[in-house]
């Protein structure tokens, strides 16, 4: 999978989570929750829909990874490389 | 397939905490022990009519444009719609005391500006006491602390101390006389801050829209099992039996039928340990159907009214069978833009004695001719009362049904019938064993959303994060 397509499925994510997110200007090098206003429920969603998806197990002490969309998709390049 | 997440009772904390684990196609199974799921808060029919039980008003209204607002994020994390739940906020209510009236709706202001006029030496103080409540985290650890105290050392009038903890006690304080003061926080925001209001519909539909997302989402629900004991090894929960005999296997149980009723379950329970999580608060309700012309002589104007007679309100179990010097009077019809139907409803609720509706009883199955005497004198003096408060509507009613501590028993797995749980709060939900867990009332939430947001916030902190065993 490129990183185009895993930064789409990162924004597809985001956006079934939150009907109302604004993804239209995310800069990739800004904290994602800042940017979307996502607490650390919505947060635990998208983790959660990462392993629904794509049978991905993301352990807790990863998820300072997926700060940003940039740092997102340098994570999940290699596990999503097979697809 | 592994084994499911087993949620025990399909009331509103456990069908949101379902709804949760299956929105992530986690295996999950919910067991209710009636026929229908709702616990609290659900519906039964007499001579063809709708009634509801529990929902008053739902409280913590937020609009679609508040998302960090309770209702919005609990929307978000079932994966409902706000967009498509249409709500119908509060007329305005209010609370009466002997010497003086005040009235709120879903914004403060009104409040405010009731408490300006009417105890200008505390409106400074109450401002205070708004900010001190919108930064205090009511979910942080802390020890018990007064409420009656903290409000006292901002609001220098004793009446309106009282006046405010009338309706905050009422819908939702498990403990006599004095409120934990995180309970305080969130009952002030839940009802003063964000407000009352109803889903479309009834309460069935509601219901009706958790359990077809529910099933859409491939959970599974079992109505009529009653799990009579949790079945474990060491410090884990395995399994558990129901009361036909039949066995089923559990990665992990949410308990959402109180502290007393789960450790009935386990073999290791103390009867005293029990009984210091059994609460002593508990009401008596009447609901009155009557023709809506019959309205004409009734108060229009509110969605509920909480009266004390007393200028200090009593919050307890009453000496007497019930209390009528305390009540909510519960007007459901009057909401903006609900739809006007053939009959209107009104309902009563005034705190109950436990003790005496259970001796009038005895410890049969059938309810016996003392108890029915009893419940039909109280409710025959709480319409009289409540009659002279709004309008003698008593003789026009077409159907009445009362509710008292033991039917609430029966029918929401609160032991005593304590509404409102124990006066213990376990608020993370833990237990001493690694896979049960505790959700609903007995965390501290309260209401409808506050119930449903427990139910949420046990899965999120103690099942998604463990997700990974739980697969396949």
């Amino acid at each position: 999978m490129t990183r185009d397509a895993i930064k789409e499925i990162v924004i597809e994510i985001i956006k079934d989570i939150d009907e109302e997110a604004n993804t239209a200007a995310l800069a990739a090098d800004r904290p994602l929750r800042d940017q979307l206003d996502l607490d650390s429920m919505d947060f635990l969603d998208i983790v959660m829909e990462l392993r629904k998806r794509y049978k991905l197990q993301i352990p807790e002490e990863d998820y300072p990874q997926l700060n940003t969309l940039e740092s997102c998709v340098n994570y999940l390049e290699p596990k999503l490389r097979h697809l | 397939m592994r084994d499911p997440v087993v949620i025990i009772g399909g009331g509103m904390s456990g069908l949101a905490a379902a709804i949760r684990l299956a929105r992530f196609e986690l295996p999950v199974l919910v067991l209710e022990r009636h026929l229908r799921p709702g616990g609290l808060n659900s519906y039964y029919y007499r001579r063809g009519h709708l009634l509801e039980t529990g929902l008053h008003a739902m409280t913590n209204y937020a609009g679609p444009g508040e998302r960090n607002a309770p209702l919005n994020r609990l929307l978000r994390q079932l994966k409902l719609s706000r967009q498509h739940f249409i709500t119908h906020e509060q007329l305005g209510s209010e609370i009466a005391f002997p010497s003086q009236t005040l009235h709120f709706g879903n914004d403060i202001a009104l409040l405010t500006s009731q408490i300006e006029e009417r105890f200008p030496a505390s409106r400074p103080g109450f401002g205070r006491l708004v900010d001190f409540v919108r930064a205090y985290d009511p979910f942080a650890i802390r020890p018990w602390r007064s409420a009656r105290e903290l409000l006292a050392t901002f609001i220098p009038e004793p009446l309106l101390v009282e006046m405010l903890l009338c309706p905050l006690m009422i819908y939702g304080n498990s403990q006599e006389d004095d409120m934990d003061l995180a309970q305080l926080v969130i009952m002030f925001q839940a009802v003063f801050l964000e407000g009352f209001f109803r889903p479309q519909g009834s309460i069935r539909d509601f219901l009706d829209l958790l359990l077809s997302h529910y099933q859409k989402l491939g959970g599974e629900l079992r109505l009529s099992a009653e799990v009579q004991a949790l079945i474990v090894r060491g410090d884990e929960v395995v399994g558990l039996r129901l009361a036909s005999g039949e066995e089923l296997k559990a990665q992990a149980v949410i308990s959402t039928v109180g502290a007393p009723g789960t450790m009935r379950m386990l073999p290791d329970c103390l009867a005293g340990e029990r009984a210091d999580y059994q609460g002593r608060i508990s009401f008596m309700e009447s609901i009155y159907l009557l023709p809506r012309p019959a309205l004409s002589g009734v108060r229009r104007d509110a969605t509920c009214i909480f009266y004390s007679d007393r200028e200090r309100f009593v919050y307890r179990r009453p000496q007497q069978a019930v209390d009528l010097e305390v009540g909510v009077i519960n007007f459901p019809e009057n909401f903006q833009g609900l739809p006007e139907g053939e009959l209107a409803r009104i309902r009563v609720t005034h705190p109950a004695n436990y003790d005496l509706f259970r001796q009038a009883a005895g410890d049969g199955p059938g309810r016996g001719p003392d108890y029915q005497a009893l419940k039909r004198r109280c409710q025959g003096q709480s319409l009289a009362k409540v009659g002279k408060m709004v309008g003698n509507f008593g003789p026009k009613v077409v159907y009445q049904d009362t509710f008292t501590p033991l039917t609430i028993e029966d029918f929401s797995a609160k032991e005593a019938g304590a509404v409102y749980g124990s006066p213990l709060k376990v608020k993370d939900g833990a237990t001493r064993y690694r896979n049960l867990f505790l959700a609903g009332t007995d965390q501290g939430f309260l209401g409808i959303v506050g119930a449903m947001l427990s139910g949420v916030t046990v899965v999120n902190r103690h099942v998604l994060p463990d997700a990974g065993r739980l697969a396949d």
